[in-house]
């Protein structure tokens, strides 16, 4: 039923709705289009393409930096997902007992993730460089080091944020279920893998697929770390894509193609996300 | 509730103004009768100066002067992202590596007093007949050295080289060098050679630079000055050679260099830690004043044993003016008149050959009598005293090739990669980069 | 309990630990921003004492080569003018997309929830030319890129809000006469303001920092963020001045700081409010 409430609401669509879709259109909407349009196209301006078909996606995929970049990306953001969740996990967990300094602690592990990426690389880059120095390396040696270089730098980023959403979600865990447990005679373990992560689901599931999505669109980091450094060894693929587009004239098409790819991907892996997570709202 | 109503009335006026500014902002800048410069430069160590002689003409003839620079490493990204853009640069700095990538943005320029005031005309660039780009600064590179630190050289009694005279060749420059490297304390220096960084900012020291020197070979073997379609690799060895001198013969250990800045190298060298750098004379606003004085630096050529290279000079090198051939009329008049301006205003002339230490391919600079004191410029003198040829920088074919050849380098010098990448960089990868941009 | 309690002392020794790790990078960045660019890469981690120390000339040559403080202001007036008009705008398009709720308002909503999913690198050079064609590369033209391309989550997080407050209290102050608008602004507001605080938190996070999009979209020759300035100091001069870069970092975290002391309360709601986002 539509209320007469809402009735009259809707005749003020002008006020309500006109401006942040006519910002939406503009800065959305027909960019999203053209850009699915130039990706058909060879181009340098908006006003000068040419249709072309699928050269560009051809192009795309026969890259071998590309791939390497996508390949280097997933496995980026494998164990990146994994080493933050677990520590901002484990942290969480201790941080929500009685621990003397407790909030000074989360604090200070949230703290880096106000800073901005490029801000964020060139710390690191001074950091990590200065340790290599010991070893006359330095974070360019090779696609490796530069690897290394940003799991360690989005840990750094990333644990304290997570971690505010485990303790937020720890802390509405029932506390007699655990009391429960214990006085059963379960042990530290037990409880943890019984009782604590499955009901804790729901927030390792929002966590887990935002640091998917983070170490996915990944970009001010590298550009500043490594930027792609040594010979494109540690490029991941937005940077890739940013390359490709404004590196060279003649390849922007080709840049285009790829952005769609990456698009398509992380659109798949959003709807697999709302999948898994909506079934598990029907299980719980 | 009065002060979300008061806040929204706020937000609302302020949506309001920016409506007004940002209109009042276009029409502003594009209303000037007399048109506008817009100068996208690529000599990034020279940013400062081009403003300071933009202010100038400003100040001369109203005319708006406005500048961005950006170097080796995102300057095809600047440029294209500026030349996309409504106010898109009027005036585009230039070299003849990327040229063919550009050369649809460039205006004829046969027409232009600039190019008629030019002492040769062969440097300047072209499509076909048309004139497109023309040379404003001739510049100089080679192996800049210390004067004082190679006297305590000749004058120690296990040097096997006694002047600079003596060096004439790869031979005798790789006895000098690594015998300095051997004495390195002796002589109180870190490394004979600065490091071969290759960091964004330097790689282009050897990713480009160097191998413009096989590659004058290669058009010479051909007898063309046109970009030829292949090329055979004949001198690759021989930059193998200065290659290979210079990353064993430095300052840092080879595996360092991937993060090694040009800042880092001038300030070896400028501290006296080096005795050479491989560098040019639009390095020279960074050197001066240092430890190093005007009268210590020496330059020799970047010999890698070649036979006859006992008769080349310094390579010479030049950084191009071209006009946007998609600019208003309005705007590439006055971009001209910025252009006759730098010719015969003698402000101009005092801050391009005594503050930026231009050399200038002018004739009405050499009439008026300017000519700069750039130590590494004149270190020419020399050698066309002694009728030396020009290492003249040919076209490569693109700059990804000299990016890619920088990369293949690099892992040569770390040890992560083989020699032969970096020979099939160069001609492999002449090859593949001529016909990407040569397809029709 | 006292087993707890003894282990607690140990857990405070730890946890010390780790935090003095933690912040330990930037304390780094901070000692060398007073150390002679020529020692910063080869001796990052001894203090800047004798020949190394500097002075505050690393900041002086930061301040003049970034125009850092016309870019502090530029981000300022970015990130604020974009908060508050994304704050005004998808508040009140939420609140209607909710309320109206027939097909038209659903199928807006599904739209907004498509652009959630979009990476920038897919829009960045349409968007970037458009925003120059229509003069929209000024700060304030940002602030409608930024509602246009950022409208998506706002929207997401608000219709959630919206949907959990009940309806009469609207109705019944229409039934009395109240204006529309007045009723959203005087009743729904209000009850919408925690919330709206933690939409503000993240957005003004996002925004601050982002790189990218400012670097396509604004006319750079007269509007740099504080981002865009740093990198420029990698990028833009042919050299890398690493005492003017260390420089500047420190002046772009100091602000940060300030204000996370200050606001930390609603940053941690802002988070959890983001976390919905997925």
């Amino acid at each position: 039923m539509i209320s007469m409430a809402g009735k009259t609401i809707s005749r003020w669509w002008a006020l309500f709705v006109l401006p942040t879709f006519v910002a939406f259109v503009i800065g959305f909407v027909i960019p999203f289009i053209l850009g699915i349009w130039l990706s058909l196209c060879r181009f340098t301006t908006i006003a000068e393409a040419n249709f072309i078909g699928t050269k560009n996606y051809a192009a795309a995929i026969s890259d071998p930096e590309f791939w390497h970049a996508l390949w280097y990306t997933a496995l980026f953001t494998v164990v990146t997902t994994v080493i933050v969740n677990v520590c901002a996990f484990a942290i969480a967990s201790l941080l929500t007992k009685a621990i003397r300094g407790a909030n000074l602690f989360r604090s200070i592990f949230f703290m880096p993730n106000l800073i901005g990426g490029i801000v964020l690389g060139y710390i690191w880059m001074l950091l990590l460089n200065g340790v290599l120095q010991h070893w006359g390396k330095s974070i360019t040696f090779s696609g490796t080091y530069g690897f290394w270089g940003m799991v360690l730098l989005m840990c750094w980023q990333q644990i304290g944020y997570m971690m505010i959403i485990y303790i937020a979600g720890l802390q509405t865990l029932p506390g007699d279920v655990i009391e429960a447990a214990s006085v059963d005679g379960a042990s530290g373990a037990q409880t943890l893998f019984h009782i604590t992560i499955p009901l804790m689901m729901p927030s390792i599931t929002v966590c887990t697929f935002l640091s998917i999505t983070n170490g996915f669109k990944m970009f001010d980091q590298n550009l500043a770390l490594t930027n792609g450094a040594p010979s494109n060894s540690s490029e991941l693929v937005a940077l890739n894509i940013y390359r490709t587009f404004y590196g060279r004239a003649g390849f922007e098409g080709a840049g285009q193609a790829k952005a769609v790819i990456f698009f398509v991907i992380v659109a798949l892996v959003a709807i697999l996300q709302n999948r898994l997570t909506a079934r598990k709202e029907v299980t719980a | 509730m009065n002060t979300v109503r008061k806040t929204t009335a706020v937000i609302a006026a302020a949506v309001l103004t920016m409506g007004v500014l940002s209109g009042c902002g276009g029409t502003g800048s594009s209303s000037s009768s007399q048109g506008r410069v817009y100068y996208m430069n690529q000599k990034g160590e020279n940013n400062e100066q081009f403003v300071q002689l933009g202010k100038l003409f400003t100040k001369d003839t109203g005319i708006p002067f406005d500048i961005t620079t950006a170097s080796p490493g995102n300057y095809g990204q600047t440029l294209k992202s500026e030349l996309a853009k409504t106010n898109a640069p009027t005036l585009i700095g230039l070299d003849n590596n990327d040229f063919p990538n550009w050369v649809d943005y460039c205006d004829d320029l046969s027409g232009t007093r600039m190019y008629k005031d030019l002492q040769n005309r062969d440097y300047v660039l072209k499509d076909g007949d048309t004139v497109k780009a023309i040379p404003f600064v001739l510049d100089r590179y080679g192996i800049i050295y210390n004067r004082a630190i190679l006297k305590k050289y000749f004058a120690a009694d296990w040097a096997s080289i006694h002047s600079e005279q003596e060096v004439r060749g790869f031979d005798a420059l790789k006895k000098m060098v690594e015998e300095i490297q051997a004495h390195k304390s002796d002589l109180g220096i870190k490394g004979a050679f600065t490091s071969a960084g290759f960091e964004a900012s330097s790689r282009p020291r050897y990713g480009d630079m160097l191998p413009h020197i096989p590659v004058f070979y290669e058009y010479r073997d051909q007898n063309t000055t046109v970009i030829p379609s292949k090329v055979s690799g004949k001198y690759v060895p021989n930059l193998k050679k200065i290659f290979d001198l210079m990353i064993k013969n430095e300052t840092v250990a080879p595996t360092q260099l991937s993060g090694a800045t040009l800042d880092d190298a001038i300030s070896e060298f400028a501290l006296g830690d080096a005795a050479f750098i491989e560098m040019g004379s639009w390095a020279y606003p960074q050197l001066r004043g240092k430890k190093v004085s005007d009268k210590d630096m020496g330059v020799f050529p970047l010999y890698m044993g070649i036979p006859g290279e006992e008769n080349s000079g310094l390579t010479i090198s030049s950084n191009y003016f071209a006009i946007n051939s998609k600019a208003s009329q309005k705007d590439k008049d006055a971009t001209k008149k910025f252009l006759d301006w730098m010719l015969d205003n003698d402000g101009a002339r005092k801050i391009v050959t005594d503050t930026m230490g231009f050399e200038t391919p002018f004739k009405s600079y050499a009439k008026a009598g300017f000519k700069t004191k750039n130590p590494i410029l004149r270190a020419n003198d020399v050698y066309a005293k002694r009728n030396c040829y020009d290492l003249v920088i040919r076209p490569l074919p693109t700059a990804q090739w000299a990016l890619t050849m920088a990369d293949a380098m690099l892992e040569y010098a770390q040890g992560t990669g083989p020699w032969s990448k970096v020979e099939s960089s160069f001609v492999d990868g002449w090859t593949s980069e001529y016909n990407t941009v040569h397809k029709s | 309990m006292s087993a707890k309690a003894k282990h607690s002392g140990w857990w405070t020794l730890f946890f010390t630990l780790v935090c003095l790790l933690w912040v330990f990078p930037i304390v780094l960045v901070g000692i060398n921003s007073f150390k002679d660019k020529v020692y910063i890469t080869h001796d990052a981690f001894s203090l800047p004492l004798g020949d190394m120390f500097a002075g505050l000339d690393n900041y002086r040559k930061g301040i003049e080569q970034t125009n850092f403080f016309a870019s502090f202001g530029w981000t300022v007036v970015v990130t604020v003018g974009s908060v508050a008009l994304i704050l005004l705008c998808t508040s009140m398009c939420a609140w209607w997309i909710v309320r109206v709720n027939n097909r038209t308002a659903k199928s807006l909503y599904l739209v907004f929830l498509f652009n959630m999913i979009v990476p920038f690198q897919m829009v960045m050079f349409t968007l970037s030319k458009m925003a120059d064609i229509i003069g929209l590369n000024t700060p304030w033209g940002l602030w409608i890129i930024y509602l246009g391309f950022g409208s998506g989550l706002p929207v997401f997080i608000f219709t959630g809000v919206v949907k959990g407050i009940p309806q009469e209290l609207e109705e019944s102050a229409m039934i009395d006469g109240a204006s529309v608008p007045r009723t959203f602004f005087e009743i729904v507001v209000p009850i919408m303001k925690p919330s709206i605080v933690s939409v503000a938190i993240l957005e003004a996070m996002g925004i601050w920092n982002d790189f990218l999009l400012p670097y396509l979209t604004l006319d750079l020759r007269k509007y740099r963020t504080i981002s865009i300035a740093v990198q420029y100091l990698k990028g833009g001069y042919g050299t890398v001045d690493m005492g003017a870069m260390m420089g500047c970092l420190v002046m772009a975290i100091i602000p940060i700081v300030i204000f996370y002391v200050i606001c930390q309360k609603y940053i941690i709601s802002g988070v959890l409010a983001g976390a919905v986002k997925g």
